[in-house]
């Protein structure tokens, strides 16, 4: 048969293995995941603990997003109320919107991945359980501070996105926009760090034999969902560090008298936010897939067809961020195009809401809660769709734009498309880290609340917004008959938190969180997250042979809870899981991974506080947390990266695979591949910027600086990467002393400090400054961009040598030092590019 | 790497078309020029498609993962195709 690796998969033939395992076996497993306690929980990095924390983490800003929304709902229930004041209106529509996308929904998406996919891929665990961890930290820290703005006054006012120039310091004097802009820049890192996780893990950790198309739809989700996180979140980041730049050091970005543009701001947020949209639909659409096939008993209906909708959802997303610009005088092609792509983006959804109904109508469904909370949330979803066809059309949004009716139009979307479906999957897998499930009767009661209120809140607004009732004024005049319209909406608010007051009621009585007796597979799912488990996951980890293995095979579960699949037990006394190809899910090395540690919890903190701190001025503490954090952080890498005595382990069967591999087949590889994919975008993004700057405000370009100076810039890269490459060739022959390969990565990390130092130099000595005109904000951003890559690179120098003199750089090849001459290699190129293209255009 | 091309071969040249037409655009405006320009650049695209096409029936199928893989890939280039017409559209129309 044919093989992706050279493995064989006639090896699978041997499985279920015959005979009784060792005794103790299982012991030693239920040893090395033990379960922390106290206040151990704080270093867990487990998935069943963290991707828990996770998810209760993003209902809590969920309720007080939504705590917030009800305030607002009192304040427009009758016109000329007096409960919030106008100032404290801005405050608390622009911190609802903001937590709700930034702080509920892509980390909630972000968290069901981490608890559900390794269960539902049988890994033990995501490669990176520390990552995980720290992601995790950073963002609740980060987010509750964040939060805890609004009680003094100094919660960000301009709205979820931020438009300058009202958000410049012209118009936003006080730090209230900083708390937006480092909050929330500083919180995408953290989605950024869940979504390398995401990928690595779907990609590598699938269960032997688990080829792509067996994969779970909800992988294929989370695979997509991954990719463009990592594609569109580097804008935002982008944009928030030069807002923050023109804010803190007057560089003019966004200032159109200094050749600046306010509506760079819009394409940079707006290429983030529109797949935003889609990120947080994505995941919910997978989790759907995944419970309609459940709930009505047969396999989804045209399950190519969603996974072909998911790859054109991730794709045409990224081509309609302009539609949210249709009222900015764009040139008349561009509208054309973007309306276009923005009509064409609802077809995949089509495709999904389809298949379905398709699978409803083929299956036998229960009319259970979560399958109440599906059939409304597509209802709510498709109401909303519709309605985003109907702004798509370009005429239509010029009336509706900045209305009532978007309002209604973003909620039925965000509610039917995500938030019907997370408590559908709440309901759906609680039995999976509960010892009860929910409540049917309770539920039900939740449903028809949240339903209800829903749309009585919701409905209304499409007429008010067309009744010419703006979004975001915290009052009206009466005599317009907005009243009642408001009226009712306040009343359907109010009836939706009474739904979720229920769930809530229903959670306090019956959730008893569990990491090994669980209810167990009560609605009689096919996939293997409905496996028995403990920490360790499943205890061995099956071959799969067909989508739905818990359908087709009966005796699966017996088989793998006697530990008849692979790595039945531990084979290195340390906790461990299988890496597999990307395609066919060919077995190919053992990954021995990192156990609980304080680090990553600290080093959250001390990150969080550097942003926080940074925030509120006080640099001097918030330097120190930063210096903190790369501490921490290098002393949680320094654990990582270990050989183990046995270089190939028995992982069942007899079946031996390697403990170490390097270069494109080993987890790490890939982990920096797509690191290094999330930097390129932000310089991408900032190369659009100059050369956006540039076309639209030419005349405030001057000369750039000198083209001789190239001649130095450029040779310096080429040493970089060469003498950084030339580490890696050393470190492999024979006759090297130890001692080269770190010196010569040194000297490559020089190298590179140098082609930065001597580009900022010529710049320098041109006579432009960065706070003189668009063109030099752009250009020193850029600049500063490479420098803060180089002194990475610095700094990995460092710790290559201190892992050489503990004999850790092993022979002949060696991770950590390849990654880092990857990252070496990379930041030359990308310094050269900023050379030659800086200098590319002038006045 | 040639699986993810196939895989995605369709739904890549879409972007490629997509971007090329903002870029052009947004230099040119909304002149003739930029309306050849844009026919020019759908049919280059449609062809490259078609030629990815012909070389995925022409992949060897052994598993039932190939066969997946096959079906999916062509169905991206079909839909790849029929956005990119759709894509041009507004430079007739507009
Ligand atoms: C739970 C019920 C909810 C209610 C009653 C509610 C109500 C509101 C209200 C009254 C506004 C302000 C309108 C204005 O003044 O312009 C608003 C804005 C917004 N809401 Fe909600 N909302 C709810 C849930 C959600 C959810 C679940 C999300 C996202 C996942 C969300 C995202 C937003 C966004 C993005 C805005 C725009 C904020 C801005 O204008 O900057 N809301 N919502």
């Amino acid at each position: 048969m044919k093989s992706e690796t050279g493995f064989d998969p006639a090896l699978y033939a041997r499985f279920p293995t015959p005979g009784e395992r060792p005794e103790g076996e299982l012991e030693e497993l239920e040893r090395i995941w033990c379960a922390p306690r106290g206040w151990q929980l704080l270093t867990a990095v487990n998935n069943n603990y963290i991707g828990f924390f996770y998810v209760a983490a993003a209902f809590l800003f969920f309720l007080l997003a939504g705590i917030l929304a009800l305030v607002m709902r009192v304040q427009l229930a009758l016109p000329l109320q007096g409960v919030l004041p106008q100032d404290t209106y801005n405050q608390f529509f622009t911190m609802h919107g903001t937590v709700m996308m930034f702080l509920f929904a892509v980390p909630m998406v972000e968290a069901i991945g981490v608890l559900l996919l390794p269960q539902m891929l049988a890994a033990r665990d995501l490669p990176f359980p520390r990552l995980s961890a720290y992601a995790f930290w950073a963002y609740f820290v980060g987010g509750l501070c964040f939060f805890t703005s609004l009680f003094f006054g100094l919660a960000p006012d301009g709205g979820w996105f931020m438009y300058p120039p009202y958000t410049s310091i012209t118009y936003s004097p006080g730090i209230n926009a900083d708390f937006w802009l480092l909050g929330i820049g500083f919180i995408e890192i953290s989605a950024i760090a869940g979504a390398i996780e995401i990928v690595v893990g779907v990609l590598r950790t699938r269960a032997p034999g688990m080829t792509l198309d067996k994969m779970p739809i909800y992988a294929w989700a989370m695979l997509v969902f991954g990719v463009m996180i990592i594609i569109a979140f580097p804008s935002v980041i982008l944009g928030t560090l030069l807002l923050e730049l023109e804010r803190a050091f007057n560089w003019p970005f966004f200032d159109p008298t200094r050749g600046g543009d306010a509506l760079l701001w819009q394409h940079l947020f707006w290429f983030f936010g529109h797949p935003e949209v889609y990120i947080i639909f994505l995941p919910a659409s997978g989790l759907v897939s995944m419970m309609v096939a459940t709930m009505t008993r047969t396999p989804l209906v045209g399950h190519y067809l969603i996974v072909l909708a998911f790859l054109a959802t991730g794709f045409i997303s990224f081509g309609v961020w302009a539609h949210h610009m249709f009222t900015t005088g764009m040139p008349n092609l561009s509208i054309g195009f973007f309306s276009a792509a923005s009509m064409a983006v609802s077809v995949p959804a089509g495709i999904q809401v389809f298949s379905w109904i398709a699978t409803f109508a083929v299956g036998k469904p229960r009319y259970n809660v979560p399958t109440l909370f599906l059939l409304g949330g597509i209802v709510t979803f498709v109401i909303g769709g519709l309605t985003g066809v109907m702004v798509a059309m370009v005429p239509f949004d010029w009336q509706a734009h900045d209305s009532y009716f978007i309002v209604a139009h973003l909620h039925h979307v965000l509610i039917g498309g995500m938030v019907f479906p997370m408590f559908a999957a709440f309901y759906y897998w609680t039995p999976m880290t509960s010892s009860r499930a929910l409540s049917e009767q309770l539920g039900k009661w939740a449903f028809w609340l949240m339903f209800t209120g829903m749309q009585v809140t919701f409905w209304p607004m499409h007429l008010v917004g067309l009744m010419g009732m703006p979004r975001r004024v915290y009052t009206y005049l009466p005599g317009r008959e907005w009243e009642v319209i408001n009226m009712i909406s306040t009343v359907g608010a109010f009836t939706l938190a009474a739904g979720v007051l229920a769930f809530l009621i229903d959670v306090a009585r019956n959730f008893r969180f569990t990491t090994d007796s669980d209810a167990g597979n009560v609605y009689g799912g096919g996939t293997l997250e409905w496996l028995p488990t403990g920490l360790y996951s499943t205890r061995s980890i099956p071959v799969v042979k067909s989508r739905e293995p818990l359908w087709d095979d009966p005796k699966l579960a017996e088989d793998v809870e006697a530990g008849r699949y692979f790595l039945p037990g531990s084979a290195t006394g340390l906790r461990e899981t299988i890496i597999t190809s990307p395609l066919r899910a060919e077995p190919q090395y053992l990954q021995i991974m990192p156990g609980p540690s304080a680090w990553p919890f600290l080093g959250a903190v001390f990150t969080a506080g550097f942003f926080i701190l940074l925030t509120v001025q006080a640099y001097i503490p918030s330097f120190a947390c930063g210096i903190l954090a790369v501490i921490c952080v290098l002393r949680w890498l320094w654990d990582t990266d270990r050989l183990v005595k046995e270089p190939d382990v028995d992982v069942g069967a007899g079946i031996r695979l390697p403990t170490y591999v390097t270069g494109p087949d080993s987890h790490g590889w890939w982990a920096m591949m797509i690191l290094l994919i999330v930097v390129g975008m932000i310089f991408v993004m900032g190369v659009f910027s100059f050369f956006y700057l540039y076309g639209v405000q030419p005349r405030f370009w001057v000369a750039p600086a000198d083209l001789w100076s190239l001649a130095m810039v450029l040779p310096a890269y080429g040493a970089a990467s060469g003498l950084a490459w030339l580490a890696r060739y050393m470190l492999a022959r024979e006759a090297t002393e130890l001692w080269t390969p770190g010196v010569l990565f040194l000297c490559g990390a020089i190298a590179l400090a140098t082609g930065i130092g001597a580009d900022l130099w010529s710049w320098i000595a041109s006579g432009l400054r960065p706070d003189a005109s668009g063109q030099g904000a752009t250009v020193y951003a850029l600049l500063g961009l490479e420098a803060m890559l180089a002194a990475i690179g610095l700094l990995m120098a460092g710790y290559i040598s201190a892992r050489n003199s503990r004999g850790m750089i092993v022979r002949p090849h060696n991770n950590s030092l390849d990654l880092c001459v990857l990252w070496v290699i990379y930041t030359a190129g990308q310094g050269a590019l900023t050379a030659v293209l800086t200098r590319a255009v002038g006045g | 790497m040639r699986t993810w091309a196939f895989l995605l071969g369709g739904l890549v040249i879409w972007a490629v078309h997509f971007f090329t037409l903002y870029i052009m655009a947004s230099v040119f405006l909304t002149p003739p020029l930029a309306r050849t320009l844009t026919m020019l650049i759908t049919l280059a695209c449609l062809g490259a498609i078609a030629f990815l096409a012909f070389k995925a029936r022409r992949i060897e199928i052994e598993t039932a993962t190939d066969s997946w893989v096959r079906a999916v890939a062509l169905l991206g280039m079909g839909v790849g195709g029929v956005a990119i017409v759709w894509q041009a559209l507004p430079a007739l129309l507009v």
